[in-house]
């Protein structure tokens, strides 16, 4: 069983809520991805056994949706918007610094499975560009010593 | 303090009175019950429970003059009155606060700081309409939001605003709240209904339309949640007020979301028919263009919108007079850019993110983002060939119109004023294999 | 597959119509219908890929774009609702620009694999091309592929199930399939994955298609995307002829296609010959794979026959030889009623009726019958099962019903088509749905209420329906009255205890049977297995009576095999109703009054050694029959057993003579099904070696015997026809029979109830044959829930042995989302595993033990 007690309470409550079962799919692999960290078809088969729908329907949707990984990530998962009003503001040479300073490519892991660095479209966040987003939280008005402190801070937490 | 460190000008909304929904979102304890109802929160949710019935609310609204600010600019009033009457079954309210629109981040503040005047606007909405389990569907990246309607809406469930019998007048509702997974698509109406449902977010094809066939195919209605947040608000004041701001045809505030090469992005609320130029250039909203720079274009309502020359901007940011110099209000996110962008490397940002959200349901969009991707992408990258330009307004054509939802109009559009303003440009870099201006925005 | 549009799917009741004007010409339809179907109801052909009509539409493909007047834009004609006053124009120069743009955005990454692609020649991209696209592609940029790029060959070919094979890059996003899979039968083995221009439609991840319908899903892709391996690269289309035929393995007569080659003798394969009135355009895959058993190497090819105790082959003239002169021994010494003869129900009209004309006009015997593998029928004419048998039943009179009952009837094992029907009346109706069977079934899952009862309570929960209808006063005090008197029946509380169902559900059913105005009551196979067939009969007479249900709608048995009805109406029942034994007598100026006897009657006095002599005609009554151990013993006891079948079976073993049988592909034959429609299946290859069609047989057989069974054939065929335009419909009883509840006693040592029928691959004995049918399932296994899996610590695929009082089988295990109720299931058309052997002839439920093997 991968998914834990607390989990699969949680998606019944949240299932519960609905008048139809099947809108609780995506609740149920958002509460999957923040147990697990990322989503794969053995997931998808206790969801289904969970929340009692077909199983290729849940594979069909978590297929659909780009919030959610379906290859283990790092600790930190660090998504860049690189969409219109951050690339206007220096999103592209902001990836690149990133790129450098944690040595690894867009798409890939740091050796440590620490960070993953990934390119997202618009996270709505334009006023306040050059932005990124991080596991849960935004990191907004970017700048090089911000970005050199953020990664800082992240890994003396671990 | 604040979650997102954004500007705003509600200074100026506190002492304007006929700025209404930013006023208190300056202050920090304003997502907290207690504060809100200080500021006059809940008392239009009262008043409608105490002695307004649902026709009178809509009719309301509907004389009120508001229209969708999610970007389709339809009437609220007349869309609630498209729910057919005496259909047995259940009614539902479903919020959009899918915000996804490049350029769009205004819900966002309302969502983190005033959460209960989103709550407080659902609710009449849904009373409005005889609903009684109202939805909020919420992008999945937005977990601040998220956070802070989740505790506002257990704060109004404990105080009975949410819940059975709301203050004794035996109206029962009943929220959810419904994370999304990351899809632009699903921002649009049928394409959310299909994701609420626990579908792929694929678009339907309408008729039927969702006010009479939605939600497991029950009359629904979709609205976003800076439309509803200013329903209190007119439930409270009434519909004249109301039609007092703006213009006559547009009427009321709306806030927009201006970013990109402007010294002051953020989000501003102003009176509808407010001056583009305004907006770019003064101290109190954009304050000019970053390094003093001459200004290239402005996308004016969200990317799905045609883009404006600097000739354009004395334009009035209101839906009729963007119509009429060819463009759209839309969602209200005013990007700007300078005379160092190259606009075919704006056009490939773009046209690369739509490509990435189609939803690959109709052929037309499918395929057509993909090859336009290619071809703008050779073009960009000094292997354009003649005849690109030409292709490229070909497929525009063959895709305008032709599709199950709005986004390949939205890529259309886009596209096709970028050709029609610089087509000098594109055509340099076909001539001369490399971009007229290179856009090289650092990162400091 | 080329368009033959239907459009009665969407006809809805009302009698509003409008009038719309196309290409010119007006017509006028019921309001609700698309502008599609009002074109084609013109005979206005528009392109289309995505819309099918029996699906939902969906707008996806963009293909079918009209012109109207007033609108802006081109419109989405399968999507658009015709209104009075519209005006179309199919053809004009927007709409044509506006189909060369869909298929130049198809072809842009679609593969050019025509030389190698099995659709090419019936490729609906390729007709639509030719007819409508751009002649040079404008797409300069590499095609995008799914392959993975770490793979050389530019083939994407993946085997997505054990007869599909599916190739991403040809798929042109139409979702067809998917929505054939998901609304029309219900299963979710396919899924779109993906988004944008990377969506592939594929399997869900670590599971195969191999549900009872996949052979659909290849034949309305309208590329090569989904492709069949029993015609890859075997032949291209256009060098093949079509011979219209009807499926021989179900009981609805599907309409089917054949695809044959006449130079190699061979069928290549088979499709749907579209008939809305009883199959809308779909075949399960035990219709559509079925044809491989006719060109299958292991055919009988000539006569066998046994000579010092091994079986040899023999010419015919040896075998007719043979067979007379044994024949006529037993006759002489004995009499001509110590021979019997058993056909099989899936035989066609001459065939069958030459067999009975044969018993009984020559041999003067009443010893014939047609179904071996129903246990203790009865002996006595116009039984009320009989009766209920005969009820007249109409598929199409499903999709209007409002309610639907289906008793006893595990539907997708045994009415694959009624089931697709169900599913349609679900999709496109919302009829009240009830589902009432021993074990919860697949068909279940659209019910809305499934009633799962105790195993051997089916007439209990009959009478507890009839109750909570006089409980809930829907029935007329007097009727009640006299109900109640005739059966005396326990309280309600006590039959829903003692049936294991609530009180609710009864009343629930109780009242939509009250309320409906047109009402499908089904009874299946579980019912017809069981002993107890006649008192479950009479409680459905009197719940008949009770709810005037023959007056509403349909009530009725439903037949099994291809031609079960025929032999019905043709007489091939040792007691045929009246009517028929009338008929019969008029026609052959008599009729033998000797003692009919059943196969179970039969089997009993071969024991007894009372019948001396027998003939098989297509059966495989040691296979199929329930007590395997009865079956051999009577059967090894014969003087004289000739056997005509298409294999070497377990009977064939024990034949003194064996005769090859054609398979119905071979001649021309006329089929009823479970309407009593009478269909005609054309010859399509010749004869497989030696072997004949049963009528061919039997006519020289009784040549032998110096008579002519018929003087031309034109006289055959009148009195046959005269035989099936007889009204042999019997009325229901007029009064209340009384019913008291049968219960059997449960050997403590052998707890768990069994019950075998078919796979829902598979049909009979001979279908293991077809490779295709093998693929799905080679072998035998043993069906259970998880919960009941769990108990004995079972997981799929591990062995179990399963012990009844009279035998025992080892076989792997089967974990199903279904048969909740501590029920196991065991197919039994698999040669390898004798499952007949645990079942016993006298017990009306069959138990049997299981316990895990350990290596």
């Amino acid at each position: 069983m991968i998914l834990t007690q607390e989990s699969i309470k949680q998606i019944q409550e949240k299932a519960s809520q609905y008048p139809q079962r099947k809108s609780a799919i995506l609740p149920a692999l958002t509460i999957a991805y923040r147990q697990i960290g990322y989503l794969n078809s053995d997931v998808y088969k206790e969801i289904s056994r969970v929340i009692k729908v077909p199983y290729v329907e849940i594979a069909e949707a978590a297929s659909f949706y780009t919030l959610f990984p379906k290859q283990p990530v790092g600790k930190y998962l660090i998504q860049v918007c690189h969409n219109i009003s951050c690339a206007l503001l220096g999103a592209d040479s902001l990836i690149e610094y990133l790129e450098q300073k944690l040595g690894i490519k867009r798409g890939e892991t740091t050796p440590d499975n620490l960070f993953t660095l990934v390119t997202v479209e618009c996270l709505g966040s334009c006023a306040t560009a050059p932005m990124m987003q991080i596991n849960q939280d935004y990191y907004e008005n970017l700048t090089r010593e911000k970005v050199d402190q953020i990664l800082d801070e992240l890994r003396a937490k671990v | 303090m604040f979650y997102s460190p954004v500007i705003t000008n509600a200074a100026e909304a506190v002492s304007n009175d006929r700025l209404h929904l930013f006023r208190y979102v300056e202050d920090p304890d304003q997502h907290k019950i207690q504060t809100y109802e200080a500021h006059g929160g809940y008392a239009a949710w009262k008043k409608v429970l105490n002695g307004m019935n649902p026709e009178a609310v809509r009719e309301e609204v509907k004389k009120s003059g508001l229209r969708g600010r999610g970007g389709a600019g339809f009437p609220t009033g007349l869309k609630w009155g498209f729910i057919p009457k005496g259909s047995p079954k259940p009614r539902y309210l479903i919020c959009n606060a899918d915000e996804s629109e490049p350029g769009t981040c205004k819900d966002r503040v309302i969502m983190e700081r005033d959460p209960h005047a989103v709550i407080e606007g659902m609710a009449i909405a849904a009373y409005a309409i005889g609903c009684r389990l109202m939805f909020i569907y919420i992008r999945g990246e937005f977990n601040h939001c998220i956070e802070r309607i989740k505790a506002a809406k257990e704060e109004a469930y404990a105080k009975g605003y949410l819940g059975k019998n709301i203050f004794g007048s035996g109206y029962d509702l009943d929220m959810v709240i419904h994370t999304g997974g990351g899809a632009y698509i699903c921002g649009e109406e049928t394409a959310l209904l299909n994701s609420l449902e626990g579908k792929r977010g694929m678009s339907r094809i309408r008729p039927p339309f969702p006010a009479v066939e939605g939600l497991y195919a029950c009359p629904t209605i979709v609205n976003n949640v800076e439309t509803l947040s200013a329903v209190p608000h007119i439930i409270n004041r009434g519909a004249e007020w109301y039609r007092s701001l703006g213009t006559e045809k547009s009427t009321g505030t709306k806030i927009f979301s201006l970013s990109g090469h402007v010294k002051r992005p953020g989000n501003y609320e102003v009176e509808l028919g407010f001056s583009l130029r305004k907006l770019i250039y003064d101290p109190a909203y954009g304050s000019g263009i970053v390094g003093d720079k001459k200004l290239k274009g402005v996308i004016p309502g969200g990317s799905s919108t045609p883009m404006l020359t600097p000739d354009m901007i004395d334009v009035k940011l209101d839906y009729e007079s963007l119509t009429e110099v060819g463009s759209m209000l839309g969602s209200g996110a005013v990007i700007v850019f300078h005379e160092e962008t190259c606009i075919v490397w704006v056009v490939l940002r773009l046209i690369h993110f739509y490509r990435h959200e189609s939803c690959g349901e109709c052929t037309p969009c499918r395929e057509g983002t993909g090859w336009m991707e290619q071809i703008i992408y050779r073009i960009e990258h000094g292997q354009g060939q003649p005849g690109d330009i030409e292709a490229i307004e070909d497929i525009c054509g063959n895709i305008l119109g032709r599709t199950v939802c709005p986004l390949g109009d939205a890529v259309v559009m886009l596209i096709q004023s970028a050709i029609k303003h610089w087509r000098d440009e594109w055509q340099y870099h076909i001539d001369h294999k490399k971009c007229l201006v290179k856009s090289d925005f650092e990162f400091k | 597959m080329t368009q033959e549009i239907k459009t009665d799917t969407y006809i809805k009741s009302g009698v509003e119509t409008v009038t719309l004007t196309i290409d010119g010409r007006q017509v006028t339809v019921p309001k609700g219908t698309t502008v599609l179907e009002a074109a084609t109801m013109l005979g206005i052909y528009i392109p289309t890929f995505c819309w099918h009509p029996k699906l939902k539409p969906v707008g996806a493909c963009r293909m079918c774009y009209v012109e109207i007047e007033k609108f802006p834009k081109l419109q989405v004609s399968c999507a658009t609702e015709a209104t009075d006053g519209m005006i179309v124009h199919t053809d004009s120069e927007q709409v044509k620009q506006g189909r060369k743009a869909v298929i130049e955005f198809l072809l842009l990454n679609h593969p050019l694999d025509c030389p190698t692609c099995d659709k090419g020649g019936e490729c609906e991209l390729q007709n639509l091309t030719f007819a409508y696209g751009v002649d040079e592609s404008r797409f300069e940029f590499q095609k995008h592929r799914f392959t993975d790029k770490s793979v050389t060959t530019t083939f994407d070919d993946i085997r997505i199930g054990p007869e599909i094979i599916l190739n991403r890059d040809r798929c042109i996003r139409c979702y067809r399939c998917v929505r054939a899979n998901k609304e029309a039968f219900g299963e979710y083995d396919l899924g779109v994955f993906g988004r944008g221009n990377m969506t592939e439609i594929n399997a869900a991840p670590g599971e195969q298609v191999d549900n009872p319908f996949s052979g659909n899903l290849v034949e309305i892709c309208p590329v090569g995307a989904l492709t069949n391996t029993d015609w890859r690269y075997k032949i291209r289309v256009w060098l093949t002829k079509m011979a219209p035929s009807v499926c021989n393995f179900t009981s609805s007569g599907t309409n089917i296609l054949f695809y044959k080659e006449d130079h190699k003798n061979r069928i290549f394969r088979t499709t749907s010959h579209c008939n809305d009135d009883i199959d809308d355009g779909w075949l399960a895959d035990v219709t559509r794979y079925g044809y491989q058993i006719a060109n299958s190497v292991e055919r009988l090819q000539t006569p066998l026959i046994k000579k010092e105790g091994k079986q040899v082959p023999a010419t015919w003239d040896e075998a007719l030889e043979v067979i007379y002169k044994r024949f006529n021994e037993i006759r002489e010494k004995k009499g001509s009623v110590c021979i019997g003869g058993l056909a099989a129900p899936h035989l066609d009209n001459a065939s069958l009726y030459s067999f009975s004309k044969f018993f009984r006009t020559i041999l003067h015997s009443n010893n014939v019958d047609f179904r071996c593998d129903y246990r203790m029928l009865p002996n006595k004419p116009d039984s009320v099962f009989s009766i209920l048998c005969l009820r007249p039943f109409k598929i199409s009179n499903i999709d209007n019903s409002d309610v639907i009952v289906t008793f006893g009837s595990d539907l997708v094992r045994e009415h694959p088509n009624e089931y697709l029907r169900l599913r349609k009346a679900f999709n496109f109706n919302s009829p009240y749905i009830f589902s009432i069977n021993p074990y919860s079934v697949k068909s279940a899952d659209i019910a809305d209420l499934e009633l799962v009862y105790n195993v051997g309570t089916d007439e209990a929960v009959i009478n507890g329906i009839c109750l909570a209808a006089v409980e809930q006063n829907l029935v007329e005090p007097g009727v009640a009255i006299r109900w109640k008197e005739k059966v005396s029946p326990a309280t309600l509380a006590e039959t829903a205890a003692y049936c294991s169902v609530s009180e609710a559900d009864l009343k629930a059913v109780a009242k939509a049977l009250a309320d409906g105005s047109q009402i499908t009551f089904m009874i299946g196979e579980l019912i017809t297995r069981s002993k107890a067939r006649e008192t479950i009969a009479a409680a459905i007479a009197n719940l008949n009576l009770l709810f005037r249900l023959d007056s509403k709608g349909q009530l009725a048995v439903l037949a099994r095999y291809a031609n079960s009805k025929g032999a019905e109406r043709l007489g091939l029942m040792p007691c045929p109703s009246s009517a028929v034994e009338r008929e019969l007598a008029l026609i052959w100026g008599e009729f033998p009054d000797c003692q009919p006897h059943t196969t179970d009657a039969m089997l009993a006095l071969m024991k007894k050694e009372e019948l001396n002599g027998f003939f098989i005609l297509g059966a495989n009554p040691v296979m199929l029959y329930p007590d395997r151990e009865f079956a051999k013993e009577g059967l090894e006891k014969l003087e004289f057993l000739v056997v005509c079948d298409l294999f070497e079976t377990e009977t064939t073993a024990l034949a003194d003579v064996v005769l090859p049988l054609s398979s119905w592909a071979e001649f021309c034959g006329d089929y009823v099904n479970l309407e009593g429609r009478v269909q005609r299946a054309e010859r399509a290859i010749k004869p497989i070696g030696q072997s004949r069609p049963g009528f061919e047989i039997i006519d020289v057989i009784a040549q032998k015997f110096d008579k002519k069974l018929f003087s031309t054939s034109n006289d055959m065929a009148s009195e046959i026809e005269r035989l099936l335009h007889l009204d042999s419909t019997m009325e229901m009883p007029r009064e209340f029979l009384d019913v008291k509840p049968i219960r059997e006693e449960v050997d403590e040592k052998f707890p768990i109830p069994l019950f075998v029928g078919d796979d829902p691959h598979h049909s009979g004995h001979i279908t293991e044959k077809a490779t295709s049918l093998a693929n799905f399932a080679g072998e035998a296994y043993i069906e259970m829930s998880s919960d009941l899996a769990d108990t004995y610590g079972l997981k799929e695929r591990d062995s179990v042995r399963v012990e009844s009082e009279v035998g025992k089988i080892i076989i792997p295990a089967k974990i199903s989302d279904n048969l909740d109720g501590n029920v196991v299931f065991i197919p039994r058309n698999f040669s390898a595993t004798p499952v007949t052997s645990l079942l016993m002839r006298k017990r009306r439920i069959d138990r049997v033990k299981i316990t895990k093997v350990v290596e």
